[in-house]
């Protein structure tokens, strides 16, 4: 058999065209700062922080950590008693998140044209060491609870929020740490700009526990002062087309959507980073200086937030104003993007601007995951 | 829609129980042996049932060329040598594939379990001041495809599929979809998933586990046995593939995707039927048109009626012959559609249908004339092949591949 190269690296091959427009309709967030876009809004204007103390069972066995966490949320309040009594927490929170994205969105789009593009890091950690503790201390250690073991399952949000709102679309769960937003965000592109689903609620969530906070601890990867957090925010999606079309509101606009994966062991990441950024500007038709803000995702990790920031300045020609969501609720990993995105619309909504606004938002995991994402203000309605 | 091009698959990897490398795996499963025994990973004596398709002879360090395996769970280190097999397998040189536009989707059910099970069992023992910085940094699920990432030198997309036991079909569809648009040149795709504690627990705890043997479509199959194993399918436009002269193993001709939306863990036939019809319009191709059905196969007893059914709904009078791997090597969770993929890549390029193994008497509730493949492959020249995932969360994703015109 010939033995041959495929041919050249990136930086010979065509440029690819731009990239098609997704429109954000609505959103629906639960964090540390409560329930809601606006209450997002409100604790970033105000440069206040969310809740800032564990909460639950297991409250008094956190390290001595930072925490953003979400307060009083019980499920029920939400979505009523029935059928949530085998759900866990992190579930809880992509149900309502999405559930306050959906009730939002305009009417359209048939629910089995509608999918899930959810991103986690391990599912509910809570979960998992529930299951250990039935497995390792019981009696016997098949003696789980049935009802329960699939929360462990890492696509159990996904699934629970296609049935709790009837969505038979494609249904995915997607995990590229720090970078999982962006993922999504360009997972999501592909499947509606291919036409294998007309409507997408795209999201991530996250759940802090004593065990979870404790692996932060231990990881040596978070600044002295970073605080970790939890939630949920999902926002409905469609091409812009599609949502101009039907006549929908438009909150913002995803444009260029860039990912990647650079190990440290390739060099030095924030060039990596500055590429990506230049490659999502590219595609957006967006040239640097259009940049009105950005909000950078690796905000409190040790060794990359400078990388990323030295990257966006690099391709920017220097760093726009920065805003960041990280001190309000949290490092909160696979969700940062979404929490990132969530932060953008909340502080628009609250602050109206004479002209659209443009904002890049970034992410850099320890792992070399990269992401790019160009988020432009919508015009509303 | 954007223009798009034709896609093949070039090269196969599998870390498999019954076979090392995707020419032992296949030969294993064309010859209908059982990969399947008493568990060894993890001290299993408190059950009942103790059989699973465990990776017995896997060595990284035998595999790997760049990445050290202690850094990565077992999961990533199967994930990353099932892919370094792949490339070799392909024929590209290693420096072909480090660059922007290349990358790899792997799917998971239980993501890094083996590293949940040890962090797991530190912190239920109240030991959570045990917890390693190096053992924390390897369970997010996104390392898995991160190790395949850091092995081969990729620097595109690098994406987990943790959607359970549909994910490597879904990996696979959504790699396909990136090569076919042009947004990567190279792709590899697949899953991987380890032998655990948790999941062997939670099975049984569903009763859906096996006492003895997996037998899919048999009178008395009594459910799955857990299995492991990673798998890799290297994907790269048909041109390109021409072009160097590479061997072509099949052509991606579309995929269908859909959610149940119904219930957890029990499927639903109708929805499947909707999954089946769904990717026999993306490839472009009618019911009549396929010459064999590789099945989710679980050996559950739910499962195979509801698959049957389904399958039966779509294809009418003239079902295809059907058969499960899973019968062979138990069911490999996130990787059990990526090796369901490579079986099916080999026996369109070998020419033979894949052994339904363990089979006694075909059940006569799934209806008559219903050709499982018993026993032993048959030699056959498909053209056509239809691969299936279901998963938890009512999750199914359709394959469909074809011998390269």
């Amino acid at each position: 058999m010939t033995v041959l190269a495929t041919g050249p690296g990136t930086a010979e091959r065509p440029a690819l065209p731009a990239a098609v427009p997704l429109a954000i309709t609505s959103a629906g967030v639960v964090s540390a700062a409560g329930l809601g876009l606006e209450s997002l809004g409100g604790v970033l204007d105000s440069g206040g922080i969310g809740h800032s103390a564990p909460v639950g069972d297991d409250a008094d066995d956190y390290p001595p950590l930072g925490v953003r966490s979400v307060e009083g949320f019980r499920l029920r309040d939400h979505v009523g008693r029935k059928g949530t009594r085998n759900l866990d927490r992190l579930t809880g929170f992509g149900l309502v998140a999405a559930k306050l994205a959906l009730a939002s969105a305009p009417a359209g789009a048939a629910t089995d044209r509608t999918g899930v593009v959810v991103t986690t890091s391990t599912g509910s950690t809570q979960s998992l060491m529930d299951l250990a503790g039935d497995t390792l201390l019981q009696e016997r250690p098949y003696l789980v609870n049935p009802s329960r073991f699939p929360n462990t399952v890492l696509n159990c949000c996904a699934g629970q929020i296609a049935i709790w709102n009837g969505l038979r679309g494609a249904n995915v769960t997607l995990a590229a740490g720090q970078a999982s937003g962006m993922n999504a965000f360009r997972h999501a592109r592909m499947v509606l700009s291919l036409g294998r689903a007309d409507r997408l609620v795209v999201g991530g969530v996250e759940e802090l526990s004593a065990p979870l906070a404790w692996g932060w601890h231990v990881s040596g990867t978070l600044a002295e002062g970073t605080p970790i957090g939890e939630g949920a925010a999902a926002f409905v999606v469609t091409t812009s087309e599609a949502a101009r079309a039907g006549g929908a509101g438009i909150a913002a606009e995803v444009l260029g959507v860039e990912v990647g994966f650079h190990p440290a062991s390739r060099g030095d990441r924030a060039v990596a980073v500055a590429e990506h950024v230049r490659r999502a500007l590219d595609r957006s038709g967006v040239a640097p200086g259009d940049v009105t803000e950005v909000s950078p995702g690796s905000t409190g990790l040790v060794g990359v937030e400078r990388a990323e920031r030295r990257g966006i300045s690099l391709a920017l020609g220097g760093l726009p104003p920065v805003r960041d969501v990280t001190r309000a609720v949290g490092q909160c990993y696979s969700t940062a993007g979404a929490m990132q995105v969530a932060g953008l619309l909340a502080a628009w909504r609250g602050d109206p601007a004479d002209r659209p606004r443009l904002a890049l938002v970034t992410a850099v995991g320890h792992d070399g995951n990269i992401g790019a994402l160009v988020l432009r203000e919508g015009g509303g309605a | 829609m954007p223009e798009t091009r034709r896609v093949v698959i070039t090269g196969l990897g599998a870390v498999s129980s019954v076979g090392i490398g995707a020419d032992a795996f296949a030969a294993a499963i064309r010859g209908g042996r059982n990969g399947t025994a008493e568990i060894t990973s993890f001290d299993a004596s408190g059950f009942p049932y103790r059989m699973a398709g465990e990776v017995r002879g896997f060595a990284p360090r035998e595999i790997l060329r760049r990445i050290d395996p202690d850094r990565w769970g077992r999961s990533g280190q199967l994930a990353a040598a099932a892919s370094r097999l792949a490339l070799e397998d392909s024929g590209l040189e290693p420096e072909a594939v480090s660059h922007g536009r290349s990358g790899v989707i792997m799917g998971t059910t239980s993501g890094e379990a083996t590293v949940s099970s040890v962090l797991g069992e530190q912190w239920v023992s109240g030991r959570m001041k045990e917890f390693s910085s190096r053992v924390v940094a390897q369970a997010p699920a996104s390392q898995i495809s991160a190790a395949v990432g850091a092995e081969l030198g990729l620097g595109g997309d690098t994406l987990t599929v943790p959607t359970a036991c549909s994910a490597s079909n879904y990996a696979l569809g959504h790699a396909f979809d990136l090569v076919r648009t042009g947004e990567a040149d190279l792709m590899f795709a697949g899953g991987a998933d380890a032998v655990n504690r948790f999941t062997h627990a939670g099975f049984h705890a569903l009763g859906a586990l096996a006492p003895d043997v997996c037998r899919p479509f048999d009178k008395d199959r009594a459910g799955i046995i857990t299995g492991e194993g990673g798998v890799s399918l290297l994907l790269e436009p048909l041109d390109s593939a021409v072009a160097r002269g590479a061997r072509v193993y099949a052509e991606i001709l579309g995929y269908g995707v859909n959610c149940d939306a119904k219930h957890m863990v029990h499927p639903d036939p109708g929805s499947i039927a909707a999954c089946i019809r769904d990717a026999h319009a993306s490839a472009g191709i009618t019911p009549d048109q396929v010459d064999y059905v590789c099945a989710h196969g679980t050996g559950t007893p739910t499962n195979d009626a509801t698959e049957v059914q389904a399958v039966r709904e779509v294809f009418g009078e003239r079902v295809p012959p059907i058969s499960s791997i899973k019968s062979m090597i138990g069911h490999t969770m996130g990787a059990a559609s990526g090796f369901g993929a490579v079986v099916c890549c080999k026996a369109l390029h070998d020419g033979f249908l894949p052994p339904t193994a363990n089979v006694g008497t075909v059940d006569p509730a799934l209806g008559p004339d219903l050709d499982v493949v018993p026993g032993r492959g048959r030699d056959a020249a498909p053209r056509i092949v239809q691969n299936h995932g279901f998963a938890f969360g009512g999750n199914n994703v359709i394959t469909i591949l074809g011998r390269p015109a």
